[in-house]
């Protein structure tokens, strides 16, 4: 079972510890007024360490220190759970291995091929404006077919429970410390031993809990403290937390520093929550969800985020409503990117050269339809990549005309008879790489799949 | 009882005891006051803290922990904690109500049906843990457990009576407890193709404790290719890597085609009622005959046998409890734990209530450290479930969150228990121990929302009721004026609130007196000021961990 040493040492020292997990913030910054850190969060320790009152403006902006550019990427997933058919982004006409979905052709954009139809023009839109941003990933073996053990495989790369997943890792490994590390609007969540890290919710409740509106409409309903009021109770409340975590040592230790810092997050969001204009948006779309996850991207308040692809892709009993449910999905990816693309981002000029974006799901779906026009599972799965640091207008990984995956360079992505199958363990590798993750805490040995940002990280 | 921890400690800096080889009893170094325990076992069993008097009396006599545990367990509350740790393993309260409730003539908006749908299974566990019968007769019952939704929509008949009580299914199912639960299988579906494989693994992972998902697997290109191109069923009856799982799993599944209901999904009477006709269907599907791990079998009634019979399957209910009671994941260091346990379980013939007894009794339970090792993997510092939560806050205050007159913790109907920590039961299947920005957040405002209605209770001269928490202050105290009368407010809310009385001379009496004066320097209220102090107290981490 995977454990860590917390140490004092380690953690006055501030960012790590020898296991590789991330520790608080550096603390202590004071009230000096000098910091350019300074933050709500930081106050509220100020306060409990000196019982101070005041100063009570001074909160908001997060850093934005020159950082390395990948500790800086922030990553929105969009998973299908229920194991997508891998064709559409993989397509084989004219070949005896594979059936394709009766009235679609080969559509190709820039190097990309894809299969379009009338029931998914939203393809063609997409992959006409955003192929050179945009590498599709082929024969990604997910180790299973069954859908759970899959889910595991292709989010965290074990077929194990335990293990966080991609975005839980990404969201405790950047450049800050922040306050929604993952978040997660809908969808498969594997926090692993890091379940402090991931923000469930992301829609009306946990707006409503974030300003305190909820209790005015509770049945024994209340009022909400002001703000000022607010930090003081956060503070005596930290106080005593602190003098709570300081009598346990190991997991007790663990839970209770997640108490402490949880808290900081609650604060400097309630601080924060005017900037994040969060009020008013809606979240009842995949793509309202999309753009509420970039704005608190673009605020500093969460590297991650996952998002659902509503749809039924379990397709056993027919495959027609893949079309469809693949036009909507590519509407919504088209929208994300143009709105990505004009959107100025919180280290970059644009979101698009700061946000990445994966799309997955847990396997894909055999190669030939069974009688029920359907098909079932397969442990070969598609997926595609565009934004900020992915090597574009290319596939990455290759599959045979049946579907199988074939060894490819993982330097290229291009099929080697040296090379290798691509399980997802690769492909997360790489992804945390593009976040600035030390693969060795996390996947020591695991050889990444570096085609995908092609040694830009 | 704390000796050979002591010794251990002792002989450590000599011999290097503390390694591996302890076994988890061994490896503890302190254990809780005995308050500390009280708490710790009245959450676990009651999903509250104790009152006062009992912890009082367990201070002058820690001796009587044993006596408390066993009036917990007698609580009508213990059943709705056991209920709620099953469900974590059954996974049905997932807010599904399979199809529209108006098909039943029930309220289609009403969210109690779901609760209901999702508890049925739930019921019988508690019935047994609750009337100390053994614990096999969760798979072995000739009933199961209805209120008026579940009985309409599973078409059952109750026992007279209201609430949960007795019921049969009318189809006249075999029953075996659980294993023929209508809830159980419509959250466990299976589709043709997948043989009801889904449901014997949930099977073997609910009451053995393993998961066949879980087992590692190499396939070979050939393998692979051959399911592309030959019958499945064939490759998997002549695959070894395939068989390794099949074999058994097969079998198993060959049991549930009486509940096989895909193919008439918008007919009320096929989703609900048992096909006897289908029981034959395995011939025609995985090819294999009803069977237990190599003895054939005759149906449901006689696999509930098989498991009752099966040492897996206590050994199982043991390892659920300590993984419950304990929040952390047992491995082989537990095993003479485990079998201490067990023991005690199978002694008393399997019932559930000497198993808890056992494990709550144990110094691993009670501890507050362990050694180096022990401590990275087993927690001291426990967190409370989001009905736990809630039940401690109601129980200190009176207040209940809830909207529309639907409990906000209690049930997940708002996704605010998944917010707190809980489980949905379906993408959400591990409670989440550490505490998170969402978490963090319900506790703040349940806390806000309490602190407000007890402050503006209490600190009402038109009241009639007794004060709820603020018994020494009134409306026109301040603590220039009245600061005995303050000192001994914060003193009884750390006593009654946090069951962990402060000495006159504590800081946490001055920072809660500073915390009032900023409070009502910025408000100028002393009623906004006591809230403020009463929300501080409730989001002690004393509250949310125990």
């Amino acid at each position: 079972m995977s454990s860590y040493k917390i140490t004092p040492p380690a953690r006055q020292a501030g960012r790590g510890d020898p296991s590789g997990r991330k520790l608080p913030t550096p603390r202590g910054q004071g009230l000096d007024g000098l910091n350019p850190n300074f933050t709500r969060r930081g106050l509220i320790q100020s306060l409990a360490s000196c019982a101070a009152f005041g100063a009570l403006g001074s909160m908001g902006a997060i850093s934005q220190n020159a950082m390395a550019a990948a500790a800086d990427r922030k990553f929105l997933f969009f998973f299908a759970p229920g194991g997508w058919d891998a064709t559409p982004l993989d397509p084989k006409y004219g070949v005896g291995g594979t059936d394709m979905d009766p009235n679609t052709i080969l559509g190709t954009a820039g190097n990309l091929t894809y299969s379009s139809g009338d029931d998914r023009l939203a393809m063609d839109l997409f992959f006409q404006n955003w192929f050179d941003r945009t590498a599709i990933l082929r024969g990604i073996n997910g180790h299973s077919v069954a859908h759970d053990t899959a889910e595991l495989w292709m989010l965290t790369g074990q077929g194990m429970p335990g293990a966080p997943d991609w975005p839980t890792i990404l969201g405790t490994s950047g450049a800050i410390d922040y306050p929604m590390p993952h978040l997660v609007f809908s969808g498969p969540s594997f926090p692993g031993r890091l379940g402090a890290a991931v923000v469930r919710g992301g829609g009306g409740s946990l707006l409503d809990l974030i300003d305190g509106s909820m209790l005015g409409y509770a049945d024994q309903n209340a009022p909400v403290h002001v703000s000022a009021v607010d930090t003081m109770i956060d503070a005596h409340v930290w106080r005593e937390g602190k003098r709570f975590a300081d009598q346990y040592t190991g997991l007790g230790r663990v839970r209770a520093d997640a108490f402490l810092s949880s808290l900081e997050k609650t604060t400097e969001l309630e601080g924060r929550q005017f900037e994040a204009g969060l009020r008013g948006r809606t979240q009842s779309t995949t793509l309202d969800q999309a753009l509420m996850a970039l704005e608190v991207m673009r605020l500093g308040l969460t590297r991650c985020a996952m998002i659902r692809i509503p749809g039924s892709w379990d397709t056993h009993d027919g495959n027609q409503g893949v079309g469809p449910q693949l036009d909507e999905f590519f509407g919504t990816l088209d929208a994300v990117m143009a709105h990505m693309s004009r959107t100025p981002g919180s280290t970059t000029g644009y979101l698009a050269d700061e946000v990445t974006v994966i799309c997955l799901s847990e396997f894909g779906r055999t190669p030939r339809f069974n009688g029920g026009q359907g098909r079932d599972h397969w442990a070969y799965a598609s997926g595609l990549a565009f934004g900020a640091g992915v090597n574009g207008n290319r596939a990455i990984g290759e599959t045979d005309d049946s579907l199988f995956s074939m060894p490819v360079d993982f330097a290229t992505g291009r099929p080697s008879m040296s090379g290798d199958i691509v399980g997802s363990e690769n492909l997360g590798a790489a992804i945390l790489e593009m976040g600035g993750v030390d693969l060795n805490q996390y996947m020591p040995g695991v050889q990444p799949l570096s085609a995908l940002h092609g040694g830009n990280v | 009882m704390r000796s050979t921890p002591l010794v251990c400690l002792v002989l450590a800096a000599f011999t290097g005891c503390g390694g591996p080889d302890l076994s988890t009893e061994e490896a503890v170094t302190e254990l809780l006051t005995p308050r500390q325990q009280l708490i710790r076992v009245s959450v676990d069993l009651r999903g509250v803290h104790p009152s006062e008097a009992d912890l009082a009396a367990v201070d002058a006599n820690p001796g009587l922990y044993g006596d408390f545990v066993d009036e917990y367990m007698l609580d009508p509350r213990f059943r709705i904690e056991m209920e709620d740790m099953y469900n974590r393993v059954l996974r049905t309260r997932t807010g599904d109500t399979y199809f529209d409730p108006a098909m039943a003539g029930l309220d289609p908006d009403d969210l109690g049906v779901a609760d209901s749908i999702g508890t049925e299974p739930l019921k019988l566990i508690g019935h047994v843990i609750d009337q100390d019968l053994p614990f096999t007769e969760i798979v072995l019952a000739e009933y199961t457990f209805a209120d008026s939704n579940v009985a309409a929509m599973w078409d059952l008949q109750r026992e007279s009576g209201s609430g949960w009580t007795q019921a049969t299914y009318r189809d006249g199912r075999p029953m075996a407890g659980v294993l023929s639960s209508t809830t159980l299988w419509q959250r466990y579906p299976s589709s043709g193709v997948n043989a009801n494989r889904h449901r014997a693994n949930q099977v073997s992972r609910m009451f053995l404790c393993d998961d066949y998902l879980t087992r590692p697997l190499e396939f070979t290109r050939n393998d692979t290719q051959d399911l592309a191109d030959a019958d499945p069923q064939d490759v998997i009856n002549q695959s070894d890597t395939c068989q390794s799982c099949h074999s058994t799993l097969d079998p198993l599944g060959a049991h549930f085609f009486g509940f096989w209901w895909e193919r008439d999904v918008d007919s009320l009477s096929a989703m609900r009622t048992y096909r006897p006709q289908d029981e034959l269907l395995w011939e025609s599907y995985a090819g294999r005959a009803p069977g237990y791990f190599g003895n054939p079998t005759t149906g449901v009634r006689e696999l509930g046998s098989e498991l009752a019979a099966d040492v897996r399957f206590s050994d199982c209910a043991v390892e659920t409890a300590v993984e419950g009671l304990m929040q952390y994941h047992s491995n082989d260091a537990d095993w003479s734990d485990l079998q201490r346990h067990r023991a005690a379980f199978e002694t008393g013939g399997l019932v559930y209530r000497d198993l808890i007894r056992s494990v709550v009794s144990s110094d691993a339970y009670r501890a507050k450290s362990f050694v180096d090792d022990t401590g990275e993997r087993i927690p001291v510092v426990k967190t409370v479930s989001p009905r736990q939560l809630a039940n401690i806050i109601e129980d200190k205050t009176g207040y209940v969150l809830s909207f529309d007159g639907v409990d906000a913790l209690r049930t997940n109907d708002m996704g605010l228990a998944t917010l707190a920590g809980g489980i949905d039961g379906r993408f959400i299947v591990n409670r989440s121990y550490e505490p998170s920005v969402s978490s963090a957040f319900v506790h703040e405002r349940l806390s806000q929302a309490a602190g407000f209605r007890v402050a503006a209770h209490d600190l009402n001269p038109a009241r009639t009721e007794d004060a709820t928490l603020l018994v020494h202050v009134s409306v026109n105290h301040n603590p220039e004026t009245h600061r005995v009368l303050f000192e001994q407010q914060i003193m009884h809310l750390h006593r009654t609130v946090l069951g962990l009385p402060i000495e006159a001379d504590s800081p946490q009496i001055e920072e809660s007196i500073a915390l009032w004066k900023q409070i009502y320097s910025v408000t100028s209220s002393p009623t906004t000021a006591w809230a403020g102090v009463i929300t501080a107290t409730l989001r002690s981490p004393r509250i949310l961990f125990y």
